[in-house]
């Protein structure tokens, strides 16, 4: 390769005519659409999960990872379109598909958001906002409404509060800085927490539409104290693997990174 | 004068998070109707300089963009792609990863649709297109059931269904056998010579280019080293040779002589007239020698595979690999190469016949265990690499199987430093060039230190040093005692490495012989569409009996020039 100084005029580089989504290209959208399909039809085999009594999809592992990859907006589509698809042609992996596809589209904008920079980190106040009106109205229902125990529903919720707490705190940006990070530990590090975050905001878009669906028995939110974490570890521990790679291999091969890409 | 349809000012091009140029100063010109060859080595930048022409480069991986690159007129800086794409048609090196409809019709039709022509005109355009490409008939037909070289001429149709004035191949022959690249010439030519289409074509392929190019770019470390018509390009050996590449085997013959032809011949044709000019001196060729054969490695006997498909892939195959032998497998795409080294591995189990590798059935193998005994390079290395550093890549296998950490260390040092990969081994694979990726595969597959190793197609899209450089890791690994077998379509590397042919076509064994016999054998040869190499037919114009192989070969025969004249 040539390290020396070229004599043409430096141009300036437009994408012209490029088809992109928020600055990710199509072709990206759809490949990562076609993976969130085929990781939705995918059941975790290990899963203790009994929040909703059925094991839940690879998928919700990668959610925050797709919002990453491709930025908030983009990366909802994806996640969006693909998890529509995936559970319309395996509908055992969802309770309600609706629910799946909001919570889905939720965990890309939360990660989208906690990798942004520029004007676009204002987006987490309204988002923020947007999530504690949808744990208070998932906690007031079963406490206010419903009478659970409130101890209970704490417990019960404990990925779900956590994940809020989390993105109101400074990990948000700590996780979006770590992202970029040269050394990949950072990377694996960022990814384990910032799955954590945008997974339990997903789950918690998506259980607050199923609990005013479906109100489960006052019990379940003890049941669900214990085994909701472990199932959330697992989803963590997905995108903390699965995205290390794939970010060590996207840095690698120097392929064109989206315009709102966080890593 | 008509301007020229490519003009290139002073470009150059740095790719993000690049340090260096991917291209640097390179002006020239293309004229309507020409015929170029874009020849250098894996890494020159031909690929960058393919995708400058459409606009790919830098509109869509952004970087650094210098001069000026105008085609059909249009800047290619400030144009859309999507319209630059309507005058520039690109065909990539893998057809895979362009068909994407579910009929050929409609993969010609897509970007038609898109550039919302009318129906009708659309349905003319299908059926001129297939015409000019030779896939009539073929409409209805589903994209990954055609050949190679059916899916590669698809491609270069829809690219021409856009009637694009230019016609960009990056590497477009390179993983098509013989017959298959043969087909794509075949219609560049016609495309080239009979419809005035400009083509511009980057290939490792020297005796395809000298046969039709008009004119040839040597490109090297992102700059245009030389220009030319093949004849003045190839006639340079010694430049070549400085940047990596390799002239015809034509060529290469007579420049070894002492009495040089007053113009070296660049074509094969060229070369049988010239041979005439020469006295030889033929020797008949030495029976090869007979080795007392020690007890089987790995035995073949009566193997049928029907695939789940009904698709009958090896009919009744009997065959023995010896300890310390060096084979090559050749035959046509679907020949069932791969397929029958698959059963070597128990990737594959037989439909009908046994396998025994160290005289135990296959059946009674497991995958991993196999492995441990035979090494398996499948031809696309970026399939078997997953790993975030060299050094994990290499160790992977070993940690797998459970090897105490010291071992793993050493042997994945070893491996490491055998493949002169220890300067890489932290970073991750995907960042080497397609060569080293290749040697990583290597490296992870010598750790476990087999008996027996597998290259399948090693050398497919790797420049003339790189293959050698394969070629040559495999004869040292056979001079330690290793049992080699390679399948490649590129004969013309093999000898000095191989020492016995399976020739196979149509999921038989053609022919199993000595290198030098089979090379010779041009109708079992060309039952399963290989050409032999230009020395091969050389020496049968200049002396059958001889069976010469190669360039060098050749040249000892020729002792001196006929024609008083021809001397340099």
């Amino acid at each position: 390769m040539n390290t020396l100084n070229p004599s043409g005029e430096e141009r300036r580089i437009q994408r012209r005519g490029g088809a992109t989504l928020d600055g990710a290209p199509v072709a990206y959208v759809a490949a990562l659409t076609a993976v969130m399909i085929a990781f939705t039809l995918v059941p975790l085999p290990l899963s203790v999960v009994i929040g909703f009594g059925r094991s839940f999809p690879l998928s919700q592992g990668l959610y925050g990872l797709i919002g990453w990859l491709l930025g908030p907006l983009a990366g909802a589509l994806a996640n969006g379109i693909g998890v529509l698809i995936g559970v319309f042609i395996n509908p055992q992996n969802t309770t309600i598909p609706g629910a799946s596809v909001a919570g889905a589209v939720a965990g890309a904008l939360a990660a989208g958001v906690m990798g942004a920079t520029g004007l676009r980190r204002r987006w987490a106040l309204p988002l923020a906002l947007l999530f504690v009106l949808e744990y208070s109205l998932y906690g007031g229902r079963a406490i206010l409404q419903n009478g659970a125990d409130a101890r209970a529903v704490f417990a019960g919720s404990f990925i779900n509060w956590s994940a809020l707490f989390l993105f109101i705190s400074p990990l948000r940006a700590l996780c979006g800085r770590w992202l970029r990070h040269t050394n990949l530990r950072y990377v694996t590090v960022a990814l384990f927490f910032g799955t954590w975050i945008s997974s339990g905001l997903a789950h918690l878009t998506s259980a607050t539409w199923v609990y005013f669906v479906n109100n489960w028995p006052a019990e379940n939110w003890w049941l669900m104290a214990p085994a909701a974490p472990l199932e959330h570890l697992a989803r963590c521990v997905i995108g903390a693997i699965v995205g290390t790679g794939v970010i060590a291999g996207l840095r690698a091969t120097g392929i064109l990174k989206p315009l709102h890409a966080a890593y | 004068m008509t301007a020229p349809l490519v003009l290139l000012e002073r470009l150059s091009y740095q790719y993000p998070r690049s340090e260096t140029l991917a291209l640097h100063d390179i002006s020239l010109e293309i004229r309507q109707g020409e015929f170029v060859g874009l020849i250098g080595p894996t890494g020159a930048g031909k690929s960058t300089f393919c995708l400058a022409l459409n606009g790919i480069v830098p509109q869509f991986y952004g970087g650094r963009f210098f001069g000026r690159a105008l085609v059909v007129g249009l800047d290619t800086v400030e144009q859309p792609v999507s319209e630059l794409a309507s005058r520039v048609g690109m065909v990539f090196e893998d057809p895979e990863t362009q068909l994407t409809a579910t009929s050929v019709e409609n993969e010609i039709a897509f970007a038609l649709e898109n550039l919302s022509i009318p129906r009708a005109l659309i349905r003319e355009r299908i059926t001129r297109v297939l015409a000019i490409v030779g896939l009539e008939g073929l409409e209805h037909r589903h994209p990954h059931e055609l050949s190679g070289g059916q899916k590669q001429r698809l491609a270069i149709a829809a690219a021409l269904a856009v009637e694009p004035a230019l016609l960009v191949l990056d590497e477009a022959t390179s993983q098509l056998d013989p017959a298959g690249a043969a087909e794509v010439f075949r219609v560049l030519r016609a495309l080239n010579r009979e419809y005035g289409m400009t083509v511009v074509l980057a290939s490792h392929a020297a005796e395809e280019l000298a046969e039709h190019a008009d004119r040839l770019l040597l490109i090297d470390a992102g700059e245009l080293v030389a220009e030319g018509s093949p004849a003045e390009i190839y006639s340079q050996v010694a430049l070549l040779e400085a940047h990596q590449l390799r002239p015809p085997q034509v060529v290469k013959t007579f420049s070894l002589l002492p009495c040089l032809p007053s113009r070296l011949p660049t074509r094969l044709e060229e070369g049988l007239a010239t041979l005439s000019n020469y006295a030889a001196q033929c020797i008949p060729a030495a029976p090869p020698l007979q080795h007392t054969p020690a007890a089987p490695v790995i035995t073949v006997k009566g193997l049928h595979h029907r695939f789940t498909d009904g698709t009958l892939a090896l009919t009744g195959i009997d065959l023995a690999f010896y300890p310390g032998e060096y084979v090559l497998i050749v035959g046509q795409n679907g020949a069932g190469k791969t397929s029958l080294v698959k059963h070597l591995l128990r990737l594959l189990d037989p439909t009908q016949g046994q396998v025994f590798v160290l005289g135990r059935d296959t059946r009674e193998w497991t995958v991993g265990a196999l492995a441990r005994h035979i090494g398996y390079v499948a031809q696309n290395p970026d399939h078997q690499l997953f790993n975030a550093t060299v050094r994990q890549e290499v160790a992977f296998a070993l940690r797998q199987l459970r090897f105490p950490p010291r071992e793993i260390a050493s042997r994945t040092a070893e491996a490491l430093g055998l493949l002169g990969l220890e300067a890489v081994a932290d970073r991750h694979p995907l960042s080497l060039p397609k060569g080293d990726r290749a040697r990583v595969i290597i490296a992870a597959m010598l750790a476990l230190q087999p008996q027996v190793i597998i290259l399948d197609e090693p050398t497919t899209g790797q420049d003339y040093a790189g293959a050698r450089a394969i070629l040559d890791l495999s004869r040292a690994l056979h001079a330690q005692g290793k049992t080699i077998i390679v399948i490649t379509h590129q004969l013309y590397l093999m000898p000095g490495y191989a020492e016995r042919v399976i020739v196979m076509g149509k999921g038989r064994v053609l022919l199993d012989a000595p290198l030098r016999q089979a090379y010779h054998a041009l109708d079992v040869l060309g039952a399963t569409q290989l050409t032999p190499p230009q020395a091969v037919l050389l020496g049968q114009r200049l002396c059958p009996a001889a069976q010469l192989l190669t360039p060098e070969e050749i040249a000892r025969c020729l002792t001196d020039s006929r024609v008083p004249g021809d001397v340099l």
